[in-house]
């Protein structure tokens, strides 16, 4: 029996997971809404006719087709050359964008942590279907980045290259996602993962993503002291990413304050997603990790 | 120019650099770090949105401290402002409440009335910085306030005035209120008066400002009222009442005397304008009472429409001797009218305390005296120690006598007094209390004294050994003498006093306190440590009425005074100036500016709790 690379990955425990649960991904399937065309053959039918089994149309016979498309029962029947056409099925390329700024490493479990789970159980998803996986990173600007992977023997090396990703600068979307769509040949399904909190407008690279042809899915990841942050009294709080300082003296009011400014800008990052019909899933670190992915993102358009 | 009272209290400046360095050292916050501070400054943004007053506020809190300690050490150190005295901030107000003002002006409306209208306009219309005393003007001149700021203070104060009975005496007012401002010469005194009174009272000085209340007015008054015994009779007497028409008519008036509720006379009088009669009316039977003369007029003034009376019951005179026995002393005793007299030899020494109390002369004749208490005492041929003077010897057949001016020896004739044998006494030390009577070039041989409570007759030889108790002046001498160691003020003449006057009330032996009763129902005990006592609460007529021990007994206060009852001699003020010029140097004055910088300090203090709980509220 061959060893599952997941289970058998040693030395990043965290992105173990156990075969119950490696069964039920591999009963999942990522979808993408845009058809892509495949480098390599896959599941994923394109816009291609080709070598596909499933029929896709007839069109008359041009001079130089391949005599072995003719449908010789139409030939008999009409006394016409046709050719039967099939839909080419692709594979299609799958990029994890993680945030792997300052502030992910912030929460209990760390947003990074979650985040890195998450981007494994989704490679291991596509892997599974033939699709490729690419890995890219971001702070400041375009991060350490593993090239797109086909097979499920390549996982650990997605695995390793996931352990050893550090969580350290400021966050600069814009400048970072651009570039990546601007580095990135054939376009696929982008999965960002992100806090979304930060310098710079990700609404912006977003949008770059977009109009680099990929179909994008946000799962923005916030850690729960985020959401309800157990603070009070006079603080010295200092942001992670930047080390600026803010004395604040957190009352109830204030807190009050907080959650609204966070539901508003919450808010905001959901509603341009759902006008420019990018998939948005929200979850807290207090979700168990499983469902995320069996539960929440399976409500989603690119999971089934 | 300011001065500082207590220079040493800027010592306290010291404290300042403690204050800075608490500051400095106040609880560091808790450090947190975050995965973003961005919606944090939002939320402050959406909290105070100028960020800017939030570290503005934050140092002003320090220096609102600062401040404030600096202030405090400035009034502790008592800072004073020299400056000009605003003398024409000061004003006395007089308000006349003699009898005359309780004349009717108007309907319902007295000239009391007006005049504490204008007083009230005067309040009103004080200067900001304006200082005002009040004062009235009855037989005495009585201060009703201090010199006052307080507006409302003012008001309460002439809220409480009324106008009693007795008659003005303007001039003293005047007087004390000029006095009241002397050196103050921008101050100012109004008067307010009916002008009822002689024109001399006006002092001339541009500082009084007259204001005249009410108009004519129609009075008819009993201007005399009183009872007196007929000579060499015990059961006849007269009563004298005088009646005057103060107005420019002929008039007829009712006059009544009645005694204890029991009518006397009544008469009907016909009066010429401003006329005046006398009556004189004499009656036999008992004369001791309450009495009371009235009128039956409507004039507008009606306090001198009666006039009252009293006449107590005689108390007898206790009198306790020591003595083995005197035949002239013990003669003239029993001779004199109305005295008790108590025989004794000899008592303990600590009995004459409460001996001297409960007797109104204690004489010692003959016999050894102990140390005297407070009290009353005569001593014939005895020396008791502890006095001034002291007993040397004896000496026989001194030569001439000399009288001292002394008002108990009178006109008493001593040429023919012949003395056997005397103590020869030597005066110690002279004291201010110590008169001689009389004496001969060898000794004192009558001395009276008067110390700490003691009263006292020295009489230095045996009566049976001198022909004095056979001279006309022995007697006299005695009769003198007890009525200086005890006046007898209840006698049979009647009490009665002005209105506004001071009473003494003669309390018995052993009586130290008395309860009076004023004709308005109030009564005010008084007490004394023996003797008498000084009531002055008189300025409403009618019959006073004290209990001493279980004996009621009466005086009565009129008003009774031509004077004052003629309420149309007004004095009308020369024009004057409103305007007072400032004249010589004017005063300085040092005003204490510790009040204002303890407010500041105060407000400084509120200021740096306020910023200090914003900044708390937006940091």
């Amino acid at each position: 029996m061959a060893m599952n690379p997941l289970t058998a990955h040693a030395g990043h425990g965290d992105l173990v997971f156990d075969d119950a649960f490696l069964r039920k991904l591999e009963q999942l399937e990522l979808l993408a809404r845009k058809i892509f065309r495949g480098l390599l053959r896959g599941e994923h039918t394109t816009s291609r006719r080709g070598r596909g089994l499933e029929f896709s149309d007839f069109r008359h016979y041009r001079p130089g087709d391949d005599f072995r498309h003719i449908d010789w029962n139409i030939y008999s029947r009409l006394d016409q050359l046709f050719l039967k056409l099939h839909a080419s099925e692709d594979d299609v390329t799958l990029h994890l964008i993680l945030d792997a700024s300052a502030s992910m490493g912030f929460g209990e479990p760390s947003k990074f942590d979650h985040a890195r789970r998450l981007a494994a159980a989704l490679a291991y998803i596509a892997l599974h279907h033939l699709d490729r996986v690419g890995v890219s990173t971001f702070s400041e600007g375009l991060g350490a980045g593993l090239p797109p992977i086909k097979t499920r023997h390549h996982m650990a090396r997605l695995l390793t290259f996931l352990g050893e990703l550090p969580c350290a600068g400021m966050t600069r979307f814009d400048s970072a996602l651009r570039a990546f769509a601007t580095r990135t040949r054939n376009p696929g399904l982008v999965i960002l993962i992100s806090d979304l909190l930060g310098a710079g407008n990700s609404q912006d690279g977003i949008e770059a993503l977009r109009y680099g042809g990929h179909d994008v899915v946000v799962i923005q990841l916030l850690a729960e002291s985020e959401i309800d942050p157990p603070l009070d009294g006079a603080l010295c709080i200092v942001d992670a990413e930047t080390g600026d300082q803010l004395e604040v003296t957190v009352d109830e009011d204030l807190r009050r304050l907080y959650q609204h400014r966070l539901e508003r800008h919450l808010q905001d990052v959901e509603r341009f997603c759902r006008q420019r019909s990018v998939e948005y899933l929200r979850a807290s670190t207090a979700i168990p990790f499983e469902d995320v992915v069996l539960k929440y993102l399976r409500q989603g358009v690119h999971l089934r | 120019m300011i001065e500082l009272a207590y220079p040493l209290a800027l010592l306290s400046l010291m404290a300042i650099p403690l204050l800075i360095a608490f500051h400095l050292l106040r609880p560091r916050r808790r450090r947190i770090v975050l995965s973003t501070t961005t919606l944090w400054q939002a939320a402050l943004k959406d909290r105070e949105p100028r960020v800017g007053l939030r570290t503005l506020l934050r140092n002003l809190s320090l220096l609102l401290l600062l401040a404030s300690a600096l202030a405090l050490a400035l009034a502790l150190a008592g800072p004073q402002w020299l400056t000009r005295a605003s003398e024409g901030a000061d004003t006395v107000l007089v308000l006349d409440v003699s009898a005359s003002m309780k004349t009717r002006s108007g309907i319902g409306k007295t000239r009391f009335d007006l005049a504490l209208g204008e007083a009230a306009e005067i309040v009103d219309g004080l200067p900001r910085q304006g200082r005002m005393l009040v004062m009235t003007s009855g037989r005495k001149a009585l201060l009703r306030t201090g010199f006052e700021a307080d507006r409302d203070a003012l008001r309460r104060a002439l809220a409480q005035l009324r106008p009693g009975d007795e008659a003005g005496r303007p001039r003293e007012a005047l007087a004390l209120a000029l006095s009241l401002l002397r050196g103050r010469e921008e101050g100012r005194i109004y008067f307010l008066t009916d002008g009822a009174f002689d024109p001399d009272v006006d002092p001339g000085s541009p500082q009084v400002v007259f204001r005249v209340m009410g108009g004519p007015a129609r009075n008819v008054a009993i201007t005399r009222f009183d009872f007196r015994q007929e000579l060499a009779s015990e059961d006849r007497f007269q009563v004298l009442m005088t009646v005057r028409n103060y107005t420019d008519a002929p008039v007829v008036v009712p006059a009544s005397v009645s005694l204890d509720d029991r009518v006397l006379f009544r008469r009907s009088l016909a009066l010429a304008a401003r006329a005046e009669e006398t009556l004189v009316l004499p009656f036999t039977g008992r004369a001791r009472g309450q009495a009371v003369g009235r009128i039956d007029v409507d004039d507008d003034l009606a306090a001198d429409n009666q006039a009252f009376a009293a006449v107590n019951t005689d108390d007898p005179l206790r009198v306790l001797i020591f003595t083995r026995g005197n035949f002239y002393l013990e003669s003239v005793f029993q001779a004199m009218p109305n005295l008790d007299l108590v025989k004794r030899d000899w008592s303990p020494a600590e009995d004459i305390a409460r001996l001297a109390l409960s007797y109104d002369v204690v004489v010692f004749d003959g016999i050894a005296a102990p140390q005297l208490p407070p009290g009353n005492f005569l001593l014939v041929n005895t020396v008791a120690p502890g006095l001034p003077f002291s007993d040397s010897g004896r000496f026989v057949r001194p030569s001439t006598l000399v009288r001292g001016p002394s008002a108990l020896m009178g006109d008493a004739d001593l040429a023919a007094v012949r003395i056997d044998q005397a103590r020869r006494v030597i005066i110690d030390k002279p004291v201010p209390g110590l008169q001689r009577l009389f004496w001969s070039k060898e000794t004192d041989l009558a001395l009276a004294l008067l110390d700490d409570g003691r009263k006292l007759v020295y009489l230095g030889f045996d009566l049976a050994r001198s022909n004095f108790p056979l001279q006309a002046a022995f007697p006299l001498f005695l009769s003198r003498s007890l009525e200086w160691l005890r006046p007898r003020g209840d006698g049979f003449v009647s009490t009665h006093v002005e209105a506004g006057s001071t009473e003494t009330i003669v309390l018995p032996a052993g009586e130290t306190r008395a309860t009076v009763r004023m004709p308005s129902g109030k009564s005010e005990t008084l007490a004394s440590d023996g003797g008498s006592l000084l009531f002055d609460a008189t300025a409403d007529a009618g019959i006073y009425e004290y209990a001493v021990g279980e004996v009621a007994r009466y005086f009565a206060v009129s008003l009774a005074d031509a004077r004052e009852s003629d309420v149309n001699n007004r004095w009308a003020p020369a024009e004057r100036r409103e305007e007072i010029r400032p004249m010589g140097s004017a005063a300085q004055a040092l005003v204490p500016l510790w009040p204002q910088l303890l407010v500041l300090v105060l407000i400084l203090l509120a200021l740096e709790w306020f910023v200090w709980t914003g900044s708390r509220g937006n940091a």
